[in-house]
């Protein structure tokens, strides 16, 4: 079984992964291009664990040891004793391809190489690989640490073994639910909720009700833990933007053209948490305030 | 006969060996970061100097086989070879209602203990690891599991069922268990044996205060109730754990403060007790440190934890009507002296009298620390859990033999 997990990208997501994988007590190599970008993305896993320890979830001993298992690299090259690979640069099909050609120079022959892709053909992904055969997608929900779901994709080449792997992993490692898709723009999660999303955009721009109610409406109403306005803010509306933009020219219906008020919010540079404004306001901690 | 003892933890483990016709250690020792790259074995052997070894360890079988070859190493070993260990003894922390006392390993005693995963599932799962890895290196060794549930088993149901309804006991086994069993069992015997009266006529109330702390109410010689429930976070307040508290705080907290189940587990679990308290720390010497140096907060904590078994003593003296002697035991129960002050200063009213010069005796005695004429004897009476669990596989090793011989 997996022991030692490379991260490629500490972005949002690679951050969420990489620290969920330190704190099950796994070594991990999180790689960044610049020693800036990595400084970064340490501080906020550092701040996350602190959240954490705020609502003690964590020990202070617990907080150190995952930190010690978490080790910040600017290159590839210290990758080549993973087991496993998880990809999460930004959704660009030609930086991701070239990541998976690095790889293949670098780590032995039976890691098992990941991508977080969301909506990407993986099979084109593997495709750049010399090995397809090893090439899978986990597809992780934010936060990956508190979310024990993770959607693993199927290739078109991926082999039964690295399927069977990585399933293992995720069920008796990670402790979380693996579901089994095969490769599809959005896969189940991310196809079915931009829709919920999307929609909940038009019935804002309709004015058929207020973000507030649009909100309470369904995270009461179906049990969300948060409504579909304040999700978007929490995945980023740039995030929400591209998936559907790229859901649309995929499957041209129109049911996944995104709406105007998404594309003016984005341009405006209101994309939810990360700029502190979006659909609701929100504090440095990530926290709503109105 | 020679028996080692293992306590394995799901990263650790922890080992002594006994020789049995002297009751010595022979040595004992752990094995810490079990599936990593750098696990460190640390050895002990009385008058010799500590053995630490850094290896790769990845699993619990090559723990015991690295522990097997310490013991044997011709250098710092104890044993020539390997057969020189005739038995196995296993600490199991959950035997739920399957197991009432201390049996040898076979086939149907793995699936019980494999079917309790749920009731515990930080310690069982590890235990089983250690019981595996062992078959594995000594594959005709006779096994022993000793559970800190099993002495727990002779409580009545109006002590061990909770008033809920009871299709929660009967789907689901939501019962109490209590643990800390071995250590209550071993100091009761102790006791009696001190006191130079039966066992079987006297009402004894236990206080293992360490780490985790329990009280148990034992009359004649068996578990009457005790302090934990299904898991060991109900009864007394411990070092990190909350002890009791109303079932109503747990959903009101996680909706104020929007928890998952996980984060309210570990608060009451780790964030609890002493620590949360005092503010300072989950170890009593440094809480007690720190009250004496005139923190009002941790004089707060040591007060509650202290008032807390007074609770539970007065409430034990009342299910037992009557008691005739109050043991201390574990960590802070043996070496407190401040701490075992202030819970008998409040039980004069039935006869507690103190003798403060005994109570500040350091020792490992067991030993009496009220007056001559204390209507009442509190003793401190130093546990060994280790010892009992290698007694207990002795005597069923040497039984299962005599039984075969005589066929």
């Amino acid at each position: 079984m997996f022991k030692v997990v490379g991260v490629v990208g500490a972005g949002t997501m690679g951050q969420s992964i990489a620290e969920m994988l330190a704190a099950k007590g796994l070594d991990v190599h999180l790689v960044e291009k610049t020693p800036e970008k990595l400084q970064q993305a340490k501080e906020m896993i550092e701040q996350s664990l602190d959240r954490q320890m705020e609502r003690w979830a964590i020990t202070g001993a617990e907080k150190k040891l995952t930190l010690n298992r978490l080790h910040m690299e600017t290159s590839l090259q210290h990758l080549s004793d993973c087991e496993l690979v998880i990809e999460t640069i930004s959704e660009d099909l030609d930086s991701k391809k070239d990541v998976f050609q690095q790889l293949d120079r670098i780590v032995p022959q039976d890691t098992v190489l990941a991508s977080n892709t969301s909506t990407l053909s993986l099979t084109e992904l593997a495709g750049a690989s010399q090995f397809p055969e090893r090439v899978i997608g986990m597809h992780f929900v934010y936060p990956a640490v508190r979310i024990d779901v993770v959607e693993i994709i199927r290739g078109l080449q991926t082999s039964d073994s690295t399927f069977d792997k990585t399933k293992r992993f995720t069920e008796e490692v990670l402790n979380k639910s693996g579901v089994m898709v095969y490769e599809s723009p959005g896969f189940v999660t991310t196809r079915l909720i931009c829709l919920l999303i999307n929609e909940a955009l038009h019935l804002l721009e309709e004015g058929v009700a207020s973000p507030e109610d649009i909100d309470s409406a369904m995270s009461i109403g179906y049990q969300f833990q948060h409504g579909p306005l304040e999700m978007a803010d929490r995945f980023g509306l740039d995030s929400v933007l591209a998936a559907l933009d790229r859901m649309f020219r995929e499957y041209g219906e129109l049911k996944y053209r995104p709406s105007f008020l998404l594309k003016k919010k984005v341009r405006a540079g209101h994309l939810g948490i990360k700029s502190g404004v979006g659909f609701f306001k929100y504090g440095k901690d990530g926290e709503r305030i109105s | 006969m020679n028996i080692l003892v293992i306590n394995a933890g799901s990263s650790s483990l922890k080992y002594q060996l006994y020789n049995m016709k002297t009751e010595d250690v022979l040595a004992k020792g752990r094995v810490e970061r079990i599936g990593m790259d750098s696990s460190i074995l640390t050895h002990e052997v009385e008058n010799q100097p500590e053995v630490r070894e850094v290896s790769e360890i990845l699993d619990h079988t090559t723990a015991i086989k690295k522990v097997l070859d310490m013991l044997t190493h011709r250098k710092f070993g104890v044993l020539r070879n390997i057969q020189d260990i005739q038995a196995v003894g296993h600490r199991v922390v959950h035997g739920g209602e399957s197991f009432s006392e201390s049996v040898l390993v076979d086939q149907n005693v793995k699936l019980e203990i494999r079917k309790l995963f749920d009731l515990a599932p930080l310690h069982n799962p590890a235990h089983m690891m250690g019981i595996v890895a062992v078959e594995a290196n000594l594959p005709n060794v006779p096994q022993a599991v000793v559970f800190d549930t099993a002495f727990h088993q002779s409580m009545p149901p109006s002590s061990y069922l909770y008033a809920i309804p009871t299709v929660l006991y009967r789907k689901h086994q939501i019962r109490r268990y209590g643990f800390h069993g071995t250590s209550h069992d071993y100091v009761s015997k102790r006791a009696a044996e001190f006191l130079g009266r039966p066992l079987e006529k006297l009402k004894l109330i236990s206080c293992h205060i360490g780490n985790g702390a329990s009280c148990a109410a034992i009359l004649h010689g068996k578990s009457y109730d005790t302090s934990m429930g299904m898991t060991p976070l109900e009864g007394l307040m411990m070092g990190t754990r909350s002890g009791d508290l109303d079932p109503a705080v747990v959903p009101f907290a996680i909706n104020k403060e929007d928890l998952t189940l996980n984060e309210v587990n570990s608060m009451l679990n780790k964030h609890s007790g002493l620590l949360a308290i005092s503010g300072i720390s989950s170890d009593m010497r440094e809480v007690v440190e720190a009250m004496n140096d005139g923190n009002d907060k941790a004089k707060l904590a040591f007060e509650m934890y202290a008032y807390r078994i007074r609770k539970y003593i007065g409430s034990y003296v009342a299910a037992m009507d009557g008691v005739d002697a109050i043991l201390f035991t574990a960590g802070v129960g043996e070496n407190s002296a401040p701490l075992r002050e202030a819970v008998c200063r409040g039980l004069t009213f039935f006869g507690v009298h103190l003798d403060a010069d005994r109570n500040a005796v350091r020792s490992s005695e067991t030993r009496r620390i009220t007056t001559d004429d204390s209507g009442v004897s509190v003793l401190v009476v130093p546990t060994n859990e280790e010892l009992l669990i290698a007694r207990d596989t002795y005597r069923l090793v040497k039984d299962k033999t005599a039984v075969e011989s005589r066929f």
